[in-house]
């Protein structure tokens, strides 16, 4: 297993993968920081560390499925594009172990994502002068839920991306799902629950109140419920998909 | 069963909807042979030999490798084989050498054996090239030293030098005819030409629509060629009306007149009978039946090959 882990991060090297992570979710954190620099000109009690969670975490509902979509479909059409599953099935390679290796390697590239952004939001915060120091729960709370909310979407991703050979259905997909996690605040509460990609905003440690004329940015506690449910989500869609794909035919 | 089998199957049968693309096949390969895999197009070879790497399961049937049963043992027994099918696979976003690298940490071999098949299918000055930008040819030669790299106990190779060269045709048969004595090597190889198993192989199945037709070794299928008699006669009414009388069976009348299995004395008998009733004998020829006969003679298959 470990073998074949080692052999995924081996095979994305030129793939250029990190980059692509780094630069996609660059542009968000500049809108992000853009945004909220704006709302604190116009507003000067927006500058608290809550504005900057809540904004990232808002914006990670469009970026995060496109990226995660775009990551684990690099990662899988590699082996359509030449033919190679049946290579390492032949070489006695688990197909469990392949799939497992596969989520592995593209959530640890995901999670260095999420991690960078947290690191980027303090330096933003600092260079800001947000008053008091870095709210390391909060920040905690904002990586623990994006990564969970992700687990659930490569765990789909990677499914589609390893059943269906033309990588237009995956990227679709995704692009579906950031339409969705962006767009999730207007959907009603319950029924916006069975699309994961709303969980970017819906476990956001933060969220924003109108109250009249003012609004302002309150801590919420994270819903257990959601939680199981997005870990029910994650355990579903990728024992399922990797059920599925282990009996293809090659 | 047999200990110098090195792949032995049973009643092997993959259905695809109501047809059997591969049919009840006994397959049967020793130990240091080179066997070669014959049939035409979508006769049921890649079929076979993906179901003897576990790529897909078999409807019915039994496999059994290096005597052990491939549903039990399969893990130690692709930790033995080593096999190209179809399209050679590769990660063309890699170079050669790092496509050799990949298989490294699958077999756990040193760097010498990279050199080695690196340089054995003659791939050494292109390995730092991407395996994208390589000729069809060159990734072929990369899919067999990728399947070589172990110096695995069997080899199984899906129509091996598609896409080569007549020249890289004839240095890849050099390079499989040298595998078992050099290395040990059993190999098992299919094609749909007749000529190319001829010039590689020890031993032969023929498969065609799914049934194996003919196995055994490529001398007992050479034998099959039986030699037919033909004559050309002053009056070949006559002589065929004679030789009738006389008890002699002909496969063919007309402008020649021809026999299957005869003996030196039955020749030597019927030319005695013709001259003795004034029937000029002006030919007798021994035709032999060439192996292209014979293969679409047992495919039924008029189609060329
Ligand atoms: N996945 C599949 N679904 C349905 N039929 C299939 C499938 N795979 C193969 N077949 C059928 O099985 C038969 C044998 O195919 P196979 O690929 O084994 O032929 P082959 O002997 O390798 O031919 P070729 O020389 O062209 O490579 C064909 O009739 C093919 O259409
Ligand atoms: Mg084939």
């Amino acid at each position: 297993m470990i073998k074949t882990l080692g052999l995924e991060y081996y095979k994305i090297r030129r793939k250029k993968i990190w980059l692509m992570i780094t630069l996609f979710l660059g542009v968000e954190m500049l809108w992000a920081f853009m945004s909220i620099t704006r709302s604190i000109a116009k507003n000067p009690d927006h500058a608290v560390w809550e504005s900057i969670v809540f904004n990232i975490s808002s914006m990670n509902g469009l970026f995060m499925p496109i990226i995660s979509a775009i990551v684990v479909s690099r990662i899988c059409d590699m082996e359509h594009k030449g033919a190679t599953w049946k290579l390492l099935v032949a070489t006695n390679v688990r197909r469990g172990n392949l799939y497992a290796a596969k989520y592995i390697c593209a959530n640890s590239l995901l999670l260095f994502g999420i991690l960078t952004q947290a690191v980027m939001m303090i330096v933003f915060g600092l260079m800001k002068g947000f008053p008091g120091t870095p709210p390391i729960e909060i920040l905690l709370q904002f990586i623990v839920v994006n990564l969970l909310t992700t687990l659930a979407v490569t765990a789909l991703q990677q499914w589609i991306s390893l059943a269906i050979k033309n990588q237009t259905f995956a990227l679709c997909l995704g692009m579906l799902g950031g339409f969705v996690g962006m767009t999730a605040g207007l959907f009603p509460g319950e029924a916006r629950h069975i699309f994961i990609w709303s969980y970017y905003l819906d476990l956001s440690p933060v969220t924003f109140h109108y109250t009249g004329s003012t609004s302002l940015y309150i801590t919420q506690p994270v819903g257990a419920g959601i939680v199981l449910f997005a870990l029910a989500m994650t355990v579903l869609f990728y024992i399922a998909g990797s059920i599925h794909v282990s009996r293809q035919e090659i | 069963m047999n200990t110098s089998a090195i792949v032995q199957t049973q009643n092997l049968t993959k259905k695809h909807g109501s047809i059997n693309s591969v049919n009840k096949v006994d397959l049967y390969v020793q130990e240091g042979e080179i066997y070669g895999f014959l049939g035409p197009n979508g006769a049921g070879k890649t079929t076979t030999l993906k179901m003897l790497l576990g790529l897909i399961k078999p409807s019915e049937g039994t496999i059994n490798i290096f005597g052990e049963s491939l549903n039990k043992r399969r893990s130690t027994i692709l930790q033995r084989t080593g096999s190209l099918i179809e399209s050679p696979s590769y990660y063309g976003h890699l170079t050669g050498l790092e496509n050799m690298r990949v298989m490294q940490r699958l077999r756990n071999v040193p760097d010498k054996n990279i050199h080695e098949v690196l340089r054995i299918v003659r791939l050494e000055n292109q390995k730092d090239k991407k395996a994208e930008q390589y000729s069809l040819g060159m990734k072929q030669r990369l899919g067999i030293a990728m399947a070589l790299l172990a110096f695995p106990k069997l080899l199984i190779l899906d129509e091996p030098t598609n896409g080569l060269d007549p020249a890289g045709i004839g240095e890849i048969r050099e390079l499989i005819k040298s595998l078992p004595a050099r290395y040990g090597i059993t190999v098992l190889l299919s094609s749909h030409m007749l000529s190319e198993i001829d010039q590689i192989a020890t031993s032969v199945g023929i498969i065609s629509d799914g049934n194996l037709l003919f196995q055994g070794s490529m001398e007992s299928l050479r034998k099959k060629g039986r030699s037919a008699i033909r004559l050309k006669t002053g009056d070949n009414t006559k002589a065929e009306e004679l030789l009738l009388t006389q008890g002699y069976s002909l496969t063919k009348g007309g402008s020649r007149l021809e026999f299957d299995n005869l003996a030196d004395r039955e020749v030597a008998e019927i030319n005695r009978l013709l001259v003795e009733h004034y029937i000029p004998v002006t030919r007798i020829e021994e035709q032999k039946k060439s192996l292209e006969d014979i293969f679409l003679e047992l495919t039924g298959k008029e189609r060329s090959l």
